[in-house]
């Protein structure tokens, strides 16, 4: 028997994919000590933190108006639900955190939705939900946009992510909606 | 000046294996605003010493609903295996539900009430522990289907000690608010008989 026919049957994992953008210079700026790109498996009972505090913080901002915890993330089940949803809580005295047109004070907290824009300050993260069927794991993956992600409410249409890590922002230039069928190629031609 | 905590006032039974099982049970605690991991494993902040409890069998986790000063808290079932069992509802993996003022949670045989005192504080919360050596909770109908379940069948009838009517009654179940996941509906109502008052330090 070979090790292929002895393992486990493999699983999906439901992820979180983590667009973020910040008007400070990008090689400088608060995101330089995150693995950019990198797909990050994490235990399904993990509470995920984000903030300035490198000892606490999965995630780390690089700049002093973040709160040492700014927010967390952890996944929860719905009743009679198989799918993993995430629940994001304000871990912030100071700073109130949007999460779509919600606000939330300290240590309120909501569930996220499959596509949610939330923002802090200067930060605009899009955070977008993978559905999967393991239990046990989830995974989280960062990314930059160098444009704004909250222009006129465009939040860049769900595309594949090129390997580089970096996503394509939304052309301003396109105003009408696009709507894709999933079987529908991105490449035209 | 500081703010008075709230205070989760935790009664704690268990059919055959107190008061080994609770032997590393403090008296109180004071948490901060992180979840409170119950569990067999010495990371937990309640170690209960049962050797079929997962590492982390449960959270409770404290949080602001909003418009209210306080904490309020939810209950999450961490342990893969066993099921935890709350005001008539069993959570699974990863499921959770918010608490009520009073709540009965039962898991591996383990029996625990828990009483929410209100406070104003957003910094900690406190928990005080009492060891009951009767039943806590009755339930003609058991709802429990742990598989590691290992309490008894039949669970003795309330004792016939003499009883505070004033710790009798039904169970206010969880009510879906707009920041908490949708529960399905709760069970029938349940009555409780707490034993053992707290003790007389500060918070408990």
């Amino acid at each position: 028997m070979s090790s292929f026919e002895e393992a486990d049957t493999e699983e999906t994992v439901t992820c979180l994919q983590i667009t973020a953008f910040h008007p400070g210079p990008r090689q400088s700026g608060p995101f330089q000590s995150i693995k950019l790109g990198m797909r990050e498996k994490l235990p399904s009972s993990e509470v995920v933190k984000f903030g300035r505090n490198s000892s606490i913080c999965h995630y780390t901002f690089q700049d002093k108006q973040v709160s040492r915890v700014q927010f967390s993330l952890q996944l929860f089940k719905m009743f009679n639900s198989s799918v993993l949803s995430f629940e994001i809580k304000n871990m912030s005295k100071k700073t109130s955190l949007i999460v779509g047109d919600m606000e939330l004070g300290y240590l309120n907290k909501t569930d996220l939705p499959a596509r949610s824009m939330v923002r802090f300050g200067d930060y605009q993260l899009l955070m977008e939900k993978e559905d999967g069927e393991s239990l046990d794991w989830f995974e989280t993956q960062f990314i930059l946009s160098p444009r704004s992600l909250v222009q006129e409410n465009n939040w860049p249409p769900q595309r594949p992510i090129p390997e580089s890590g970096c996503y394509l922002p939304y052309s301003t230039q396109n105003t009408s909606p696009t709507e894709i069928d999933e079987n529908e190629s991105w490449i035209e031609g | 000046m500081e703010r008075p905590l709230t205070v989760l006032q935790v009664s704690l039974h268990h059919p055959t294996k107190a008061p080994a099982v609770f032997a590393t049970v403090p008296s109180s605690l004071q948490h901060d605003t992180s979840p409170l991991l119950v569990g067999r494993s010495p990371d937990s902040h309640l170690q209960l010493q049962l050797p079929r409890l997962s590492r982390q069998h449960l959270s409770l986790e404290p949080y602001r609903k909003k418009g209210s000063a306080g904490l309020a808290f939810s209950l999450k079932a961490l342990s893969r295996r066993g099921y935890v069992w709350v005001n008539g509802l069993t959570l699974r993996f990863l499921e959770q539900v918010p608490l009520s003022a009073v709540n009965e949670v039962a898991f591996s045989g383990v029996q625990m009430v828990i009483h929410v005192e209100l406070g104003t504080s957003l910094e900690a919360f406190a928990c005080c522990f009492f060891v009951s050596p009767s039943p806590l909770i009755y339930r003609p109908q058991a709802k429990e289907s742990d598989e590691w379940e290992d309490i008894p069948q039949a669970l003795p009838a309330p004792s016939s000690e003499k009883q505070d009517p004033s710790y009798l009654g039904s169970l206010h179940h969880p009510s879906q608010t707009g920041d908490s996941p949708p529960q399905p509906s709760a069970g029938g109502g349940t009555e409780i008989q707490l034993q053992g008052e707290p003790a007389d330090s500060l918070l408990c």
